[in-house]
């Protein structure tokens, strides 16, 4: 039987689809009767002001983090900038940011990955000011929804066709999901306490609008995720301009070429909303809905 | 990673094969190897012989038929290719182009390569010391496009399972094979502006895999056949539009190598 989760577009059908979602039409009446569709409606949290006034300035690419030294971040404490943003000499963007969950735990947030791209709303609810929709492939789909894969590697080898505005306009972004070892991670050190849990792969961006001169923009993502006494403390890092390479981080922009610092800057502050969001909603749904992949 | 650049060309108006294959081996690759750039290897497949599409189509479905050569231009990342495409002066291959193909019908392709193990990597006719493998005098270059229903994550995954299928099914391709790679499509190709100004094509068609087979010589050609006839009646799921995709014979030159000791 067909159910919302398991509603599934082919390739062709699926992308002229996303310029209608790129307007963020309100929701049909079959969506509004899911038992999640209030979280739509809910008001967002605004950013704390001061976290946000962090992503006001470039940092010192000085003290960025080099996509190739990832490791880094299994070190215990922190490292120079946890919140920031900069374009690295090579042109390449570099974003971090750092937020602290109460009462999350990392079981929570492996769920969310898992469960949020099985339809268009459970990832509108995420962020509703500028998540326009989510599909997977058939492929992806059977694995997401395939019991016998622990929650935490649902998502290995997974593409997320998104269609999010990252405040540079709608664009759609396919997000190959990766292992921590594919993604490039010392797997001796990848453990408690250094890691509790981990999203991240390779996304590649292009504007809904796109047409032959529109660029198709490489970002690696990385949300790393580890256990502290205030609760589950989140580290994002994105580094745009760079590819993953047969796991080896290569910058993928033409000589002399830099990402926008409207672009970063843009990440980076959408970055603090959408997760200013999710801390506030994730263990509400999570009490809701959580363990479940139907709802 | 290196990046490999594959641009199926074909010759242009008053030329005969052996004139075209004459000019880009003895011209276009001398000036290759006088202007080599960031060019890490540089190597022409010259087309013997191919087929595109299946024989139950009526006619043609793409638009030009017909391919003299597929040169292959590697370099060691995507930095490198791009300062050799597009020099601060324009380079002479760029401009030489003209004198040999119909450019605005080239086919480009940026891959990345996949190495993907055979069976019988090592020839059983005369092998010699036994100490060199997977090499082949016949190079078959197989482009399959994806099926336009299909997601690109899903297409590979079924290619693979069509060619495990395959090869199981077809015994003398098994036998035959000394070595095959997959060329997969990189997503930086979506930004080719640079190629399609420097080799000048106009809407080429789009193909996200190529695979290269290699066989001893061109004896042995009919285990392709075999493999092919296989992969297009593979029982799982439906990837590759057969219509569009097509597959060349060649004789591999290598133009700039500068091949490791081991």
């Amino acid at each position: 039987m067909s159910t919302p989760e398991t509603k599934q577009y082919t390739y062709k059908d699926w992308y002229p689809t996303t310029s209608a979602k790129a307007q963020q039409p309100d929701l049909s009446p079959e969506e509004k009767a899911r038992p999640f569709a209030k979280y739509f409606y809910e008001e967002i949290p605004q950013p704390d002001p001061a976290h946000y006034a962090m992503m006001e300035k470039p940092c010192d690419p000085s003290k960025a983090l080099h996509p190739s030294r990832m490791n880094d971040l299994l070190n215990p404490g922190y490292l120079d900038v946890e919140i920031g943003w900069c374009n690295l000499p090579d042109g390449a963007g570099f974003i971090a940011n750092k937020i602290v969950y109460p009462g999350v735990t990392a079981e929570m947030v492996d769920w969310w990955f898992a469960w949020h791209p099985l339809e268009d709303l459970r990832y509108r609810i995420w962020y509703p000011p500028q998540h326009g929709g989510i599909h997977l492939s058939p492929e992806g789909r059977k694995r997401i929804l395939d019991e016998s894969i622990p929650m935490s590697e649902r998502n290995w080898g997974v593409v997320h066709h998104v269609t999010e505005n990252c405040d540079c306009g709608m664009e759609n972004i396919t997000i190959s999901f990766y292992s921590p070892k594919d993604y490039g991670f010392d797997m001796t050190r990848f453990k408690q306490p250094y890691v509790s849990t981990f999203a991240g792969g390779q996304g590649w961006a292009v504007t809904v609008d796109k047409n032959d001169e529109s660029i198709t923009a490489p970002a690696m993502m990385c949300h790393i995720f580890r256990d502290t006494p205030e609760g589950l403390e989140h580290r994002t890092r994105f580094w745009l301009g760079y590819r993953l390479s047969n796991g080896v981080p290569e910058c993928t922009l033409p000589p002399g070429v830099a990402v926008p610092s409207v672009a970063v800057q843009g990440l980076a502050r959408h970055n603090v909303k959408e997760f200013t969001r999710f801390k506030h909603f994730l263990p509400r749904i999570y009490a809701e809905f959580g363990g479940k992949m139907l709802a | 990673m290196p990046i490999k650049l594959m641009a199926a060309s074909r010759k242009r108006p008053g030329l005969t094969r052996a004139e075209y294959q004459r000019y880009i081996e003895f011209y276009h690759g001398t000036i290759a190897r006088q202007e080599r750039f960031k060019i890490d290897s540089y190597v022409q497949n010259h087309v013997i012989d191919g087929a595109w599409g299946l024989l139950s189509d009526a006619d043609h479905e793409n638009k030009v038929v017909d391919r003299d050569a597929v040169v292959e231009i590697s370099f060691k990342n995507f930095r490198d290719m791009m300062e050799t495409l597009e020099p601060a002066v324009p380079s002479a291959a760029s401009q030489d182009g003209k004198f040999f193909a119909n450019e605005s019908t080239n086919i480009i392709v940026m891959a990345e390569e996949e190495e993907i193990p055979v069976p019988t990597p090592l020839t059983t006719f005369n092998p010699g010391l036994g100490i060199v493998k997977g090499v082949g005098a016949l190079k078959v270059l197989q482009y399959i496009m994806r099926d336009e229903e299909v997601y690109p994550e899903d297409y590979k995954k079924s290619w693979r399972m069509a060619h495990e299928e395959a090869v199981e099914k077809a015994p003398y391709y098994k036998e035959q094979a000394r070595r095959v790679q997959a060329n997969w499509r990189c997503r930086a190709n979506d930004n080719d502006g640079a190629a399609r100004k420097h080799f000048k094509m106009i809407d080429p068609p789009t193909y996200d895999l190529v695979v290269a087979h290699w066989f001893d010589t061109m004896e042995q050609v009919g285990a392709f056949r075999q493999y092919v006839e296989a992969m297009q009646n593979a029982t799982g799921p439906k990837f590759a539009n057969w219509s569009k995709s097509f597959f060349l014979y060649t004789k591999q030159i290598v133009v700039v190598r500068d091949t490791p000791l081991s």
